[in-house]
């Protein structure tokens, strides 16, 4: 028999406690990764290059308050922008649903098309959009979400608006960072609205990372003092304020996430110590035989470590398996899109599994390292 | 929610249940049949592992109680909103009074309505209201935020008995002035008496606090309507807010409202509108429930783990309490006993270490209106109690196999192992 044998035979010796203590190191593993993976898709938008080139420019005094027209023909003349298109979230609720978990937004087709910078065009074409006045694009997930194709009418009614739409899918895009929503002329929302000459914020495209800052500085500039002063940022900035409207979703996960950590030393100190508790005689024979303490330690630590680890190897393993089959968007409504337990997270778990080892080893060691040869031998428990 | 519905089954038969466990464990006990001061005594003396399982299970009730608390507060300040006797009238199809647009014309028509009730000075009691949102701010944190802004009416005020000014004064139309609740006042930069909130090349001047007692207002700050509708350009209002005579003319007007096709209008009771804005809840409902049964797993297992521990370190004194007399049923008994006293301890810290966050005010975006909403977490006693339930779930389950397992060691041969 050798140290590595012996380590396992005493950290299986009794099965059903190894058992339990590898299922909870699991279970809470898997929830601590479930936890951070939440906590970054709920805080960190979907990354995208063209994210820092494309600029929204809204109502300085919120999202809500619409933008006149006519502030078009100044934000053509302003360098650097290759497009602008209007943009006005239409916030409708598809056939009979109550919530619905896509987005439309009325858009100038001849302006738009050099916005999609990812995008392209999976079915139909954009032409087809372009000249067609009561047609939409759509996102491809939506397409598949409710078995739709090109060609079929899409009855939206609105929220926010007091108009509906019936649109027909002209074509399908994909390939952007959010594949579900739907674009439709801004022409048809101003017909049905009786052109109030506004819209809702203004969507634009810069030439370069570079300009980009400067472009900003003088659309706000542009419309500084006016009936309606504008606040332009790119459009990652744009979605960090959406999220920070959360408020503190961070700190609170984030103090959830300590406190499932905690617990998590709770219960393997408890257990370790009740393993070694179990076994102070032996541990006292071992010393009696001229075992060192240094090599008593590392017999603790190699099993607890190990415990915690197969723990964590489950739970890691378990929650990358779950979350990868389960079709959350179904399941919260559109709430939660994308649920991606990155590599990140996965070592995160794996290194906090790996100090509870160390931790919980820490006090039994102790323990052995101070009793007596004589004391232990005495010990009857 | 389909959970509503089954709700009281599921209290009931933990009533039921519970009460009939406690019936079978004072009985057996008033018998002599449970030797529950040995248990007790086991508690104490057994402090190291007493205090890890019962810190464990504390944590694990205080996160659930505590997420619980946080989607009472959404609901409470939704409950607590609105008048039984108001109508409010918003455009069909709007999930929101902030979503929904209706133009003058409605409210002339409205305000002849005969079923309105009168003030005293013979004026219906009929508000025409806009929201408005601005961005603002924050104290804390980064960022900023929306804010709702209602463009009120005297009358509009006359109908909100439950909102009260705390501090300075009301606005006074024309003025460009704003009164804030004193809960938002708290959360935003530049709302305190004084202070001014920009709206495009517009400044409102703060000059007062409200209070909403807890309701749904508290997220908001109101100034005269037509001045609001003036500076932030807008056209059409929001919603209508009126009194009828009686409970026969509330219905007759809902009705009336309902039917007419011109008019494009949904009439509700102003408390029923309130209570279906509760959207924003449910994802902490549902992160509550699942962290806490996620949680509850992991704790159930930890609990199993010390009770099988401390089965296995009694072998000699359960084979000694066997051959005392008492049955295998009241080992086991005796075992869960210990198991519940133990989580519900962890149960009570729990609830106790929770506590102080009762009251404290938090904020988050509402899902409706896209705006801050402003609540306090909300721990009652029946969350507390739940908790405490809870924890003691968590005990029996954790306890149970445990106990069976002392139940079932040879009297000999536990007597004779070391």
């Amino acid at each position: 028999m050798n140290v590595a044998t012996f380590v396992a035979k005493n950290a299986l010796r009794n099965g059903r406690r190894a058992l339990l203590t590898i299922i909870s190191v699991a279970v809470s593993c898997a929830l601590l990764i479930s936890l951070l993976t939440l906590q970054r898709e709920l805080t960190t938008p979907p990354e995208s290059e063209a994210a820092s080139l494309r600029i929204i420019a809204r109502n300085k005094v919120s999202l809500a308050q619409p933008l006149p027209a006519r502030q078009l023909a100044t934000l053509d003349k302003i360098p650097g922008i290759v497009s602008v298109s209007p943009f006005s979230f239409f916030g409708g609720n598809f056939r009979e649903e109550t919530v619905t978990s896509f987005a439309q937004f009325a858009v100038d087709p001849a302006r738009f098309a050099p916005l999609m910078v990812e995008g392209h065009i999976l079915a139909g074409t954009y032409e087809d959009f372009a000249k067609d006045r009561n047609s939409c694009m759509l996102g491809a997930d939506t397409m598949k979400r409710y078995g739709l194709k090109v060609g079929d009418k899409m009855k939206l009614t609105g929220t926010f608006y007091p108009v509906d739409l019936d649109l027909r899918i002209a074509c399908i895009y994909e390939g952007t960072v959010d594949d579900r929503n739907v674009f439709f002329h801004h022409k048809l929302l101003d017909e049905l609205t009786g052109d109030p000459g506004t819209v809702g914020t203004w969507y634009l495209l810069v030439e370069s990372a570079e300009v980009s800052n400067d472009v900003i500085t003088r659309i706000n500039k542009a419309f500084e003092n006016t009936s309606a002063e504008v606040r332009a940022e790119t459009e990652r900035a744009f979605q960090m304020g959406f999220i920070s409207m959360l408020g503190n979703v961070k700190l609170l996960i984030g103090s959830i996430s300590t406190v499932v950590v905690f617990t998590l030393v709770l219960v393997s100190i408890s257990t370790m110590s009740m393993a070694i508790r179990e076994r102070f005689r032996e541990l006292a024979v071992l010393k009696a035989l001229g075992f060192k303490r240094r090599e008593l330690f590392s017999f603790i630590l190699a099993e607890s470590f190990g415990l915690a680890g197969l723990g964590a190897l489950l739970g890691i393993g378990g929650s990358w398996l779950l979350w990868s089959q389960i079709d959350l968007q179904k399941l919260t409504n559109g709430f939660l899109v994308y649920f991606e337990v990155t590599p990140r997270i996965m070592a995160t778990a794996g290194i906090v599994a790996a100090l509870l080892g160390i931790i919980a080893a820490i006090g039994p060691s102790i323990a052995v390292a101070r009793m007596s040869v004589v004391q232990g031998l005495k010990t009857l428990d | 929610m389909p959970a509503n519905i089954f709700a009281p089954f599921i209290w009931l038969t933990v009533i039921l249940g519970g009460g009939a466990a406690l019936w079978f464990v004072f009985s057996t006990v008033r018998q002599g049949r449970l030797p529950l001061r040995y248990n007790f005594r086991n508690v104490v003396v057994r402090w190291r592992s007493t205090i890890s399982t019962v810190l464990g299970i504390a944590l694990v009730v205080s996160v659930f109680v505590l997420l619980r608390a946080l989607a009472r507060g959404i609901e409470a300040s939704s409950a607590n909103t609105g008048d039984p006797r108001n109508i409010l009238v918003v455009r069909k199809g709007s999930q929101a009074e902030s979503g929904s647009l209706l133009g003058r014309e409605n409210f002339r028509t409205l305000q002849y309505f005969d079923e309105i009730a009168r003030n005293e000075k013979d004026e219906p009691l009929i508000s025409v209201e806009i929201i408005a949102i601005v961005s603002m701010p924050r104290i804390q944190g980064p960022g900023e935020a929306n804010t709702l802004i209602r463009g009120i009416t005297a009358r509009g005020m006359e109908l909100r008995p439950q909102v009260m000014l705390v501090d300075g004064r009301w606005f006074q139309p024309g003025k460009r002035e704003i009164t804030v609740a004193r809960r938002l006042a708290g959360r935003f930069a530049g709302l305190e008496i004084g202070g001014t909130v920009k709206a495009g090349p517009d400044k409102l001047t703060v000059v007062g606090h409200y209070d909403g007692q807890g309701s749904a207002f508290d997220s908001e700050a109101w100034m005269d309507a037509d001045e609001a509708r003036s500076i932030f350009d807008r056209d059409q209002y929001s919603s209508i807010l009126l009194r009828p005579k009686d409970d026969a003319a509330a219905s007759n007007i809902i009705a009336k409202i309902e039917k007419d096709k011109r008019l494009a209008l949904r009439a509700e009771r102003e408390v029923d509108y309130y209570s279906k804005q509760t959207m924003t809840a449910i994802p902490i409902k549902i992160l509550a429930g699942l962290l806490g049964t996620a949680m509850s797993i992991g704790a159930i297992f930890a609990a199993m783990n010390t009770m099988y521990a401390s089965v296995a370190g009694r072998t000699r004194e359960i084979g000694t309490l066997r051959v005392l007399g008492y049955s295998r049923r009241s080992v086991v008994l005796c075992f869960l006993v210990e198991g519940a006293f133990l989580a519900a301890m962890g149960g009570v810290v729990g609830c106790l270490l929770a506590l102080p966050m009762n009251g404290v005010a938090t904020g988050t975006m509402d899902f409706q209106s896209f705006a801050e909403t402003v609540f306090e977490f909300r721990i009652t006693p029946a969350l507390m109690l739940q908790g405490v339930a809870f924890s003691i779930v968590i005990g029996l389950l954790g306890s149970l196999l445990p106990a069976i397992r002392a139940s079932r060691l040879p009297v000999i041969s536990a007597l004779k192992s070391l």
